[in-house]
């Protein structure tokens, strides 16, 4: 685990500012012009180059193994893959479903029968501060299990 | 011929390789420089060290995958290869996923280091889409061998004409500040027969070699002579195929008596498909 989280109570909050420094890093962008409810792609132009790049590198900082589709896979937990999507589109079942398991989006960019292929879309700095925070303390769990 | 390992002299599949490329006087990208000796173009070391680490992880992968550019975090030229020289690639993967591969490598001659890559980063595509996975194996075959075997491959070499690292066309030129300027894939360049065979394609290396040779010009009138010494955060994230017509823009972000950067950003229909940074610093007499 990084030292930097030793001596603090872990959560988003302390994990943000590395987090906005990578992302800027990776997209080519000044810190501050990061908001942590931007929209990776539309906001930020992020590539899946970018995204390979983002995971890879948080990684490396935070010492941890982030599941490649990750994301989606854990937003469908839980519902059969035909209540989740119906020809490559979310059902009202499944944009439930995502927009529970990313609720750190903002409601009005989440739009019906929207295609699977764009969650990506929705992907903000926080989506990946709360996997960055899961994986360390599921990493810290199995450590002492 | 855009092969550039002669010789892969050890290796640990998807962990560590060393290999050897013999630079030759009948190479294409052979280039004299300022003192007028015949050295390698810095690049294409560069997409040596890319390729060593390619073998070393298709081997891993039983050929079913092929690492394409991606991204690299840092290029260091340090020193150059002269013709006679052989330059020794050393390659280190870092990490590899199933969908990419994370290495750094080193280019020495003679114990001083030429090249280094760091935090380079090659999406990993299925290898039938690109190459035919039975001429791979054999090439393979053929350059994973004892190192006092008798037959060594010499990479680099054609009847084809030099490659041209310029630009087509200058659409706009300021003076160390900005300058505009286009390429033209026609499919007829010769490098697109190897890379790839079933998906011809602008190599990063080459692109990146016109980019750093624009962006020297673009210094010339600063009254100093800078030389790149290499470029940071280079990403590339489109194919550019035969039919596109590149676009780069090179732009100086600072200068010093002593060094300057430059940001450049390439589109190819207004789409982004690389961009990057490169260094340069003053030089006494010039060594490109």
């Amino acid at each position: 685990m990084n030292s930097l989280f030793h001596e603090e109570e872990m959560n988003t909050d302390s994990i943000y500012p590395k987090v906005r420094e990578i992302i800027a890093d990776v997209l080519a962008f000044d810190e501050e012009e990061i908001q942590r409810d931007g929209s990776l792609v539309d906001d930020y132009s992020a590539e899946s180059i970018d995204f390979l790049d983002l995971v890879y590198q948080l990684e490396r900082e935070f010492k941890i193994k982030i599941p490649r589709g990750m994301i989606e896979q854990e937003a469908r937990r839980g519902v059969a893959n035909e209540d989740f999507e119906e020809h490559g589109r979310l059902t009202d079942k499944g944009l439930e479903h995502l927009k529970e398991y990313l609720s750190e989006v903002p409601e009005d960019r989440f739009t019906p029968k929207m295609q699977v292929s764009l969650i990506p879309t929705l992907f903000t700095p926080e989506t990946f501060c709360k996997i960055v925070l899961r994986e360390i303390e599921q990493g810290e769990q199995a450590a002492s299990d | 011929m855009f092969h550039f390992v002669d010789q892969i002299l050890e290796l640990d599949p998807g962990h560590h390789a060393l290999g050897i490329k013999r630079v030759t006087s009948g190479d294409a990208f052979v280039r004299p420089n300022a003192g007028g000796e015949a050295t390698l173009l810095s690049c294409i070391i560069g997409e040596a060290l890319g390729q060593l680490g390619a073998w070393s992880v298709m081997a891993a992968k039983d050929f079913a995958v092929r690492p394409v550019a991606g991204v690299v975090g840092e290029v260091s030229i340090i020193g150059e290869a002269a013709v006679g020289d052989g330059v020794l690639l050393d390659t280190t993967i870092d990490s590899v996923t199933d969908d990419a591969v994370f290495y750094h490598a080193t280019a020495s001659v003679d114990g001083e280091t030429v090249l280094r890559l760091e935090n380079v980063l090659g999406p990993l595509l299925p290898m039938e889409q690109f190459n035919d996975p039975k001429e791979m194996r054999e090439r393979f075959a053929r350059i994973h061998h004892s190192v006092d075997s008798a037959e060594v491959i010499q990479t680099g070499e054609g009847s084809i004409a030099f490659f041209d690292v310029s630009f087509d066309e200058v659409l706009s030129f300021e003076s160390c500040k900005e300058a505009t300027a286009v390429r033209t894939i026609s499919g007829r360049e010769a490098y697109l027969r190897d890379h790839f065979p079933r998906k011809p394609v602008l190599p990063l290396s080459l692109l990146l070699e016109s980019l750093l040779q624009l962006g020297q010009k673009l210094l010339e009138d600063s009254g100093s002579c800078f030389a790149p010494t290499g470029a940071r955060k280079v990403k590339m994230s489109r194919f550019v195929e035969p039919g596109s017509s590149l676009v780069a823009k090179v732009r100086v972000t600072e200068r010093s008596a002593e060094k300057a950067l430059l940001k450049f950003r390439c589109e190819v229909d207004g789409e982004r498909v690389c961009v990057g940074q490169a260094e340069y610093s003053t030089v006494i007499g010039g060594n490109r």
